[in-house]
């Protein structure tokens, strides 16, 4: 069906013509909406239509690849496997929901739904690229509008948060460029001599080229250092403790759409870039680095809950409790085995879905309530029923509720971690306590018991339609998927080797 | 061989520059004068391109100790020389139109253009040293230009006096070089400092000419003049020293060290390297506490001159590769920073203050002069896919390439690295003002046509040479390797 057409290119393209065109509705902001949420569906069809193709065998499949710059050997390469169709579906779902969910956003309305496509323009390329040069532009790319959006639709403090989110990951991504020129020129002659590329070419930025040879011709060494520089380019990102300091800010300023991109897409891509590049390629240095994986894995974990507990806006824990789970896909990462690896794409995918749901619910606090501080809020459940509920079920799911994407998740990283560490799995294990203890009593607070009195309550309207309809979607994937998981670890498990530690195959 | 050829680009500049005071007793306008310097400025340019599609003329001089040789070094930064050229004129139409010596000034920029072409091809340190005066002496008298101007007075006695002194150190080194060697020829240099090794003499003379040049480009510690010199001068002449007289500067850095002194790198090398690293960090760093926006684009430039400073250790080790980077961040940096050079000046002609704190709320003002200057923001700190991250990319690989051979060149990526991270602070805080404060007024500002063709040229070329950049790669390596006559 799509042999012939190039089609993850379509899959960037689309949304960048719909950014093109929402920049240039200024004079009718209304229709930029309705433009953004054309452009934003258009990806998302291609991709479910991509998924009925897939092949469940493993390998990159739609590869496109084109000569961009041959000076540099820099080719406009694109490809999917499993790990990344899944993270793409997720990309172009939330997206798409975000702009639905924006939809009483007034303030240069063109200009914001310019600012989420172009955005979606970054995350699909990131996910897609298959050339380090490419990765590394789209990677770039991402940041400018988030900053924007941190920037013009935050909070009061938004102009501090924004910054410190750019240069935060500007200054990662830049340790990432060394590690990956490092890799550009000491893979040149050993792909030089095996006649991978001409002699006369000063090298290549492609993955699967580089992989192939990387693993077995660097000294230990050298890819210990050229793994560090990627890792740190990635775990800003993710971010991991002692990391973490941007995103507070930057989530609690973001609008709830921008918030939702972030934390739903934004972190993942560090994730996928340290399964995607620093496994694979650099195998050796990926097993000496296990154990400090594995580490701040774990005290990601626990930090992550601490500060969850001591919150008081609603937002804020949101933005810690990510810290906390994203130590769990780092802890699946650091297992080095093909069940944790999959368990923690998974966990990518989980935790895509339910922090959306959590962000918009906070969102809708801050709207409807005027505020997000759990000690103002109080009884609301029957004041809001539907938000109540809505918020119920993402903090079960977030916690972990057996039946829901989360548990799953999770219970296969802990798995994994039991195959690899044995009994020090319990160490992470009793965290999982904690993050019911600071939801549960979040909720006992902001939506149970008397109602309150700190603030007005009597024009509380509950959600509307726009609001309902991308948390019903969402809340549905999070079921469908913990009922049936197969869905998903079916097409994500065979795109991991099942031999550990690999050797150039990326 | 004495072929006129060699200059023919530098020649059809000068006749224009002679022939406009004259035409200037017939035409009153501005306007037409401008054009007619645009006419210059493109037919020299069209000799350039002449050149590099059907070969390059003979040179002036002996094979042994050529003087003047339009090459493909020559023929890119002509151009480069030349497009800033372009736009400065283009931006200055309207700038000059109601002063009395409008003739003149368009008279001094194709001068100025003229001397610099002819340090790009000069092959002798005195036809350098005459092709720099020319240049020098054009552009004392544009950055006085306003002469009633207080601040644009102060600027200009600091720049004739920083100018004569550099030319003074520079002249002494060349004086020094020829004692020791016997001839003032590139390659006669080298290869007597080849066969004769290095002296207290020698050393001498080459601390002299990273002086006088170091002067010339502003690179640190001899930069302290540029701030004053760019925020006094009217802002397309600013334009014109940040993105052509500092890349003349450099042409001539990479001819004197590349072809003249390559016999002795390894006595130059970490020295030129570390004056490098200190330009950027000085330059970024003091730039972080600007708030006037033309001393802030001085000192970013300052911080540029040390990234393309950069290639210049680095092509003792990787050679041309080097040298390639250098000259893409020339020409990358030469439309970023004019650009946003000539959205202040537009700026400035409807009475917008020169504080960054003035470009409140520019976004709802005037879209497209915020728009342009987000773009040469972004791209001067090197965000990509735009021009200007392309080019430092280029440069951090030939860093990292170096580093493979030469562990210590590494630093010099990694400063490059930290630097862009540091700038990305002041670049993004004009971006802030502009599009996330509220300013005072919403009225709408219109701005002349010549000054937004200016601009908008300038951002087509920021855009375009992110990302298609592979032929320009292709001229800038051909140029970069007449400087290696071993590997030609």
């Amino acid at each position: 069906m799509f042999e012939n057409i190039p089609i993850l290119s379509l899959l960037i393209l689309f949304p960048l013509l719909g950014a093109i065109a929402a920049f240039m509705l200024g004079r009718s902001p209304k229709a930029a909406k309705y433009v953004a949420l054309v452009f934003s569906a258009i990806p998302l069809a291609l991709v479910t239509l991509m998924l009925t193709e897939f092949s469940l065998s493993g390998g990159f499949q739609f590869v496109e690849n084109y000569e961009w710059i041959s000076f540099l050997g820099i080719n406009f390469h694109l490809g999917i496997d499993g790990v990344s169709v899944t993270m793409v579906f997720l990309s172009t779902l939330l997206v798409f929901l975000a702009i639905l969910f924006s939809w009483d956003v007034e303030e240069r309305l063109n200009q914001y739904m310019g600012l989420m496509l172009l955005l979606e323009v970054g995350i699909l390329g990131v996910f897609t690229a298959l050339d380090y040069f490419v990765f590394y532009i789209f990677w770039e790319v991402v940041l400018i509008p988030m900053y924007f959006l941190i920037a013009i639709w935050g909070g009061m403090n938004r102009a501090y948060a924004s910054i410190k989110f750019f240069i935060y990951t500007h200054v990662a991504s830049l340790a990432m460029l060394l590690g990956i020129f490092a890799l550009y020129f000491t893979t040149a002659p050993l792909l030089k001599a095996d006649g991978l590329i001409p002699v006369d070419a000063i090298g290549t930025f492609d993955m699967q080229l580089i992989a192939r040879v990387a693993g077995d011709g660097l000294g230990h060494m050298l890819q210990i250092a050229i793994f560090g520089a990627l890792f740190f380019g990635f775990i800003v990102k993710m971010p991991v403790v002692p990391f973490h300091t941007w995103l507070p800010d930057a989530h609690v300023q973001a609008p709830t759409a921008g918030s939702v991109l972030l934390a739903g897409l934004l972190l993942k891509m560090g994730s996928y870039g340290i399964i995607r590049i620093c496994l694979p390629t650099l195998p050796d240095a990926a097993v000496d680095f296990q154990l400090i994986m594995a580490v701040i894995g774990v005290v990601s974990i626990i930090y992550g809950a601490f500060a969850c507990l001591a919150q008081s806006d609603l937002k804020k824990m949101v933005a810690y409790s990510s810290i906390s789970h994203m130590g769990i896909v780092m802890l699946g990462i650091a297992t080095l085995s093909q069940l944790g690896i999959a368990a923690a794409v998974f966990q990518m995918f989980a935790h895509g879905l339910i922090t959306a749901v959590l962000f918009m619910v906070c969102g809708m606090f801050q709207h409807k309530a005027g505020t997000r501080e759990i000690p103002l809020l109080g009884g609301l459940a029957p004041k809001v029923p539907i938000l109540a509920t809505v918020m119920m079920m993402g903090f079960m799911a977030s916690l972990g509720l057996p039946g829901m994407v989360g548990f799953l998740a999770e219970f296969m990283v802990f798995t994994s971690t039991f195959d690899t560490w044995g009994v020090w799995v319990l160490v992470p294990i009793a965290t999982v306590a904690l993050t019911a203890a600071y939801y549960l009593w979040a909720m006992q607070r902001s939506i149970f018991g008397e109602l309150t009195t700190k603030i007005d309550t009597k024009h509380m309207h509950d959600a509307y339609w726009f609001e309902i309809l991308p948390l019903a979607v969402l809340l549905g994937l999070i079921v469908l998927f913990g009922v049936w998981p197969a869905f998903a670890l079916d097409l994500i498990t065979p795109s991991i080797p099942s031999v550990w530690p690999l050797n150039g195959v990326i | 061989m004495f072929d006129y050829g060699a200059i023919y680009p530098e020649i059809i500049l000068i006749l224009f520059a002679v022939a406009i005071p004259a035409l200037h007793l017939l035409l009153k306008s501005s306007r037409a004068l401008a054009g007619i310097s645009l006419v210059g400025v493109a037919a020299s340019a069209g000799m350039v391109v002449y050149y590099l599609l059907n070969g390059y003329p003979g040179m002036i001089g002996s094979e042994n100790s050529p003087l003047i040789v339009f090459d493909a070094l020559a023929a890119v930064f002509s151009l480069v020389f030349l497009s800033v050229a372009f736009v400065a004129i283009l931006a200055s139409a309207r700038y000059v139109e109601n002063d009395r010596h409008l003739a003149e000034y368009f008279t001094l920029i194709l001068m100025a253009t003229a001397g610099m072409m002819l340090v790009a091809s000069a092959q002798d340190l005195l036809t350098i040293y005459i092709g720099i005066e020319i240049a020098s002496m054009a552009t004392y008298a544009l950055v006085a230009f306003r002469k009633r101007d207080k601040r644009g007075s102060e600027a200009a006695v600091k720049y004739v006096i920083i100018g004569g002194l550099s030319s003074a150190l520079s002249l002494y080194g060349i004086s020094l070089l020829f004692g020791v060697t016997g001839t003032t020829s590139l390659v006669g240099i080298n290869e007597a400092l080849a066969a004769q090794g290095i002296d207290l003499a020698t050393i001498l003379s080459v601390g002299l000419l990273i002086a006088g040049f170091g002067f010339k480009i502003a690179i640190a510690p001899f930069h302290m003049w540029a701030p004053d010199v760019y925020e006094g001068a009217p802002t397309p002449v600013s334009a014109f020293l940040a993105a052509a007289s500092k890349k003349m500067g450099l042409v001539v850095m990479f001819k004197v060290f590349i072809v003249g002194l390559i016999a002795i790198k390894a006595d130059w090398d970490i020295v030129v390297g570390v004056v490098a690293i200190l330009t950027m960090t000085i330059g970024n760093v003091i730039a972080l506490s600007q708030t006037n926006i033309k001393r802030m684009l001085a000192y970013s430039s300052i911080a540029q001159a040390g990234y393309m400073l950069m290639a210049l250790p680095l092509a003792t080790v990787v050679g041309d590769f080097a040298i390639t980077a250098g000259i893409f961040h020339i020409i990358t940096h030469a439309f970023m920073k004019s650009g946003a050079f000539i959205v202040v000046a537009a700026l400035a002609y409807v009475a917008i203050g020169e504080s960054v704190a003035d470009y409140k709320g520019l976004a709802k003002r005037a879209p497209f002069m915020a728009f342009s200057m987000a773009i040469f923001m972004f791209a001067l700190a090197g965000i990509p896919p735009l021009s200007g991250f392309m080019s430092k990319v280029v440069l951090l690989s030939a860093s990292v390439q170096a580093a493979e051979i030469t562990q210590w060149m590494l630093w010099l990526g990694v400063a490059l690295v930290l630097n862009s991270a540091l700038s990305l602070y002041y670049y993004v805080r004009v971006i802030k003002y502009m599009y996330v404060e509220k300013g005072e007024s919403t009225a709408k500002i219109k701005v002349p046509v010549s000054l937004t063709v200016a601009i908008a040229v300038c951002m087509v070329a920021t855009i375009v040479l992110g990302l298609f950049f592979d032929p320009v790669l292709d001229l800038c390596s051909e140029a970069a390797r007449t400087l290696f006559p071993a590997m030609a």
